[in-house]
């Protein structure tokens, strides 16, 4: 061994302190237009659903919270940082983004001696190639996944006009693997469903065609699950990832497909069974799906559970509101029944302020809830409403629902614009077709159609079904003659809400209208009987602006009751399984205060 | 038995923004006694709705006070000034309304509404009638003032009424 090869390993650290000598272009070439070099994040676009992470095969992406930028419904508020030790330059990423937000430069080269600069949130983190408009992106009308979802099959509108069976036929497993394999896993969907259903866990269930456990995630959130895969509200799908460049995923239709295959007979084993009894006892006003939602959770708890209802049968509006075309009533029973299963004791045709008072509830249980939905309607109270022909839609509903004698009009008026007019509308078309061979119907609303209260399928299913839809008319008066109700006059509505959106109805007087009708039925608007309460507890209790105040936990002013569902936070299935969850968790964590001391 | 002027015969010889001030916080005066009275009748869940309409009116009998104290209005207070189409109703409302014994909120908004409307076209129509100038910008002020107020009510209306009632 010569000497210099024995002092050379040591010549090296005369350069110890000596800058890099990184070359920042060695090559001095540019690169292909569509290279896939540096990414570039468009941030306001971004709404941070993390599938660029999942797809990262290198582990080179991490979701983390950017200052500015707010967690809202549909945002996670996290955006996509990006590690270049890690990255494969693959665009994987860039073809799995949800919005399109997220490209790739052209540019490749970059030196730099800070090892910790090759790891950065594009968008918000400035480099020199924000902006370039060469480089990668995700060809137009490519897409990892399909965009358009799987159409639900459904009775044709010359068919299901002439009864009341269920209109939605369900998802086939085929096409249900065919949807699930539309979700990219985001999650923004748990975020705004009110009762945080795993939604990405339960598809996956359905991947894996693992239907026993499907049910059992739907159920963890949701003993409505059967309900809710009919009649949801389903936010969830405004927020879906998908929906930013094709059709949200049917996530309400996916929840019921699972509840389809499995049978009946197999939900109470998969449910489980009520809780070691704790001497505990709640007394429910109302057997809608927050009081039934709260006395699934109260009976696994293992409290004694009562449930009074004041109708023959339980299920509040989703019986006496929905129409069986919508959510049969044998769906219905069954769920009721598999909480009734768990020890529920459900006491129909019972009214409390009448057959049992509230004083003695208070005695007889240790805590009290009440449900009791907004089963009052509204009135306009414009000239004429106090004729005989003027109905409200939820009395009539509930006279179909109960079998009874229902008047048929030969034409009818419906006034309002939601779910709850779109409901009778169809309901009493379906008796008009089935008694005189035809559908006179017309819906007119104050609201604009692209303003409606009413969910887009119901109003697309009703114009198939031949009902007339007016919006933009304000009711003036109800014509009568000699007593009997001739029809509806109304303004054309000019405009409804101010610059600020607040509702300030201004009206075309010239343009006036009188629609024909020997029935005009109003669907404005619903409100809770509080009657039952009676004065004294009316005084005692605090109330918000004409509602019960309560907790977030639904608890009110006073210590032995709690309230919630829609005579609290308004109509919407989903919420009131919400509110019950709630109320159910607060009710159980006072006894166990209460023994604690 | 000596005759009493109603409200309809006050405004009919109204000559000077003093009176209309004087009638028009009557009317406000009226309508503040109403809804206190009737807050200690009606339930409590729909009180706060009628204590809520009972400030609102005394907010406006203290504004129409100090206006007719503003020593800046003075030389204003007594020029002559048109009677209004609009004084019959006007005048009719300064009288409390029967609206039954235990009325519902939807009865007192419309009667709060109906209420609102009628102030803010008398005082609209007195500054149409009124030559531009501080007068005039009164009285817009002043109809702004009730146009903002049912503005409002109308919204409370359409939650309450049509949305669900929450």
């Amino acid at each position: 061994m010569a000497i210099n090869d024995v002092l050379s390993p040591f010549r090296g650290w005369k350069h110890l302190f000596n800058d890099p000598v990184s070359i920042k272009d060695p090559i001095n070439r540019e690169a292909a237009d569509r290279y896939r070099g540096f990414h570039q994040n468009e941030i306001q676009d971004c709404i941070g659903c993390g599938t660029c992470e999942d797809i990262c095969q290198n582990g080179a992406i991490d979701m983390l919270p950017v200052e500015g930028v707010e967690t809202v419904e549909g945002d996670s508020g996290l955006r996509p940082r990006i590690d270049y030790g890690r990255c494969c330059w693959c665009a994987l990423c860039v073809d799995v983004c949800t919005t399109g937000s997220l490209t790739m430069s052209n540019l490749y080269k970059w030196a730099d001696s800070d090892g910790d600069a090759f790891l950065f949130t594009p968008g918000v983190d400035a480099k020199e190639w924000d902006g370039e408009v060469r480089g990668y992106r995700r060809p137009e009308g490519y897409s990892l996944t399909p965009h358009e979802r799987v159409e639900m099959r459904e009775v044709e509108p010359e068919v299901r006009i002439e009864n009341f069976e269920e209109i939605a036929a369900g998802y086939s497993i085929e096409e249900a693997i065919i949807e699930a394999d539309r979700c990219v896993e985001c999650g923004l969907c748990v975020a705004t469903c009110p009762t945080h259903m795993a939604v990405p866990d339960y598809i996956a269930a359905i991947r894996d065609g693992d239907y026993d456990e499907g049910l059992r995630i739907l159920y963890d959130t949701n003993p409505f699950s059967q309900v809710c895969g009919r009649v949801c509200t389903h936010k969830c799908e405004d927020v879906c990832a998908t929906g930013h460049t094709g059709d949200p995923i049917a996530i309400r239709w996916l929840k019921r497909h699972i509840t389809d295959q499995v049978p009946n007979e197999r939900y109470a084993e998969i449910v489980g069974k009520p809780g070691p009894a704790t001497g505990k006892s709640v007394a429910i006003i109302g057997a809608g799906p927050a009081g039934l939602t709260a006395a699934f959770d109260l009976a696994k708890a293992g409290h004694k559970v009562v449930v009074f209802e004041s109708r023959k049968h339980p299920g509040g509006m989703l019986r006496y509101g929905i129409p069986e075309y919508r959510l049969p009533y044998d769906v219905l029973d069954h769920e009721i029944g598999v909480i009734a299963g768990l020890g529920v004791d459900i006491r129909c045709d019972t009214r409390i302020g009448t057959d049992i008072s509230m004083d003695d509830l208070k005695a007889d249980y240790d805590a009290v809830l009440l449900t009791i939905g907004l089963h009052l309607g509204r009135s306009t109270r414009i000239p004429g409403t106090e004729a005989k022909g003027v109905f409200k839609a939820v009395d009539l509903l509930r006279e179909i629902t109960n079998g009874d004698p229902v008047r048929v009009p030969k034409q009818a008026v419906v006034i309002g614009g939601g779910n709850v007019a779109m409901d009778i509308a169809r309901s009493l078309a379906r008796l008009q077709k089935q008694k005189y061979g035809k559908v006179d119907m017309t819906v007119t609303a104050l609201e604009t159609l692209d303003h409606f209260l009413a969910d887009a399928d119901e109003i697309r299913e009703c114009g198939e079904e031949g009902i007339n839809i007016l919006d933009a008319r304000g009711p003036q008066e109800v014509m009568v003659s000699r007593g009997r109700v001739t029809g509806l006059r109304t303004w054309a509505v000019t405009s409804i809400f101010d610059d600020i959106g607040r509702f300030a109805p201004h009206y075309n007087e010239d343009d006036e209208c009188v629609h024909p009708a020997d029935m005009v039925i109003e669907a404005i608007g619903q409100m809770a009987d509080v009657s039952l309460l009676g004065e004294d507890l009316t005084e005692e209790l605090e109330w918000n602006r004409g509602r019960m105040l309560i907790d977030k936990a639904g608890r009110t002013s006073l210590p032995w009751l709690w309230a919630g569902g829609d005579a609290v936070a308004g109509p919407d299935v989903v919420h009131a399984v919400a509110d019950g969850h709630r109320m159910a968790e607060s009710i159980t964590e006072a006894f166990a205060t209460v023994e604690g001391e | 038995m000596p005759h009493r002027p109603d409200g309809y015969h006050q405004m009919k010889d109204l000559t000077s923004l003093r009176e209309v001030l004087e009638l028009a916080t009557k009317f406000e005066i009226t309508a503040r006694d109403f809804y206190t009275d009737l807050a200690t009748k009606v339930s409590k869940n729909m009180r706060y709705l009628v204590e809520e309409l009972a400030t609102e009116e005394q907010e406006h009998v203290e504004l129409f006070s100090a206006m007719l104290r503003r020593k800046d209005l003075a030389g204003t207070l007594d020029i002559k000034v048109e009677r209004p189409a609009s004084d019959r109703k006007f005048s009719d409302c300064v009288h409390a309304p029967d609206l039954g014994e235990n009325p519902d909120d939807q009865t007192v908004l419309q009667y709060a509404l109906k209420r609102e409307q009628i102030a803010m076209e008398q005082y609209r129509t007195l500054a149409e009638e009124t030559e531009p100038g501080p007068l005039h910008d009164l009285f817009q002020f002043l109809a702004n003032e009730e146009a903002e107020h049912k503005n409002e009510l109308e919204v409370l209306y359409y939650e309450i009424v049509h949305s669900g009632g929450v």
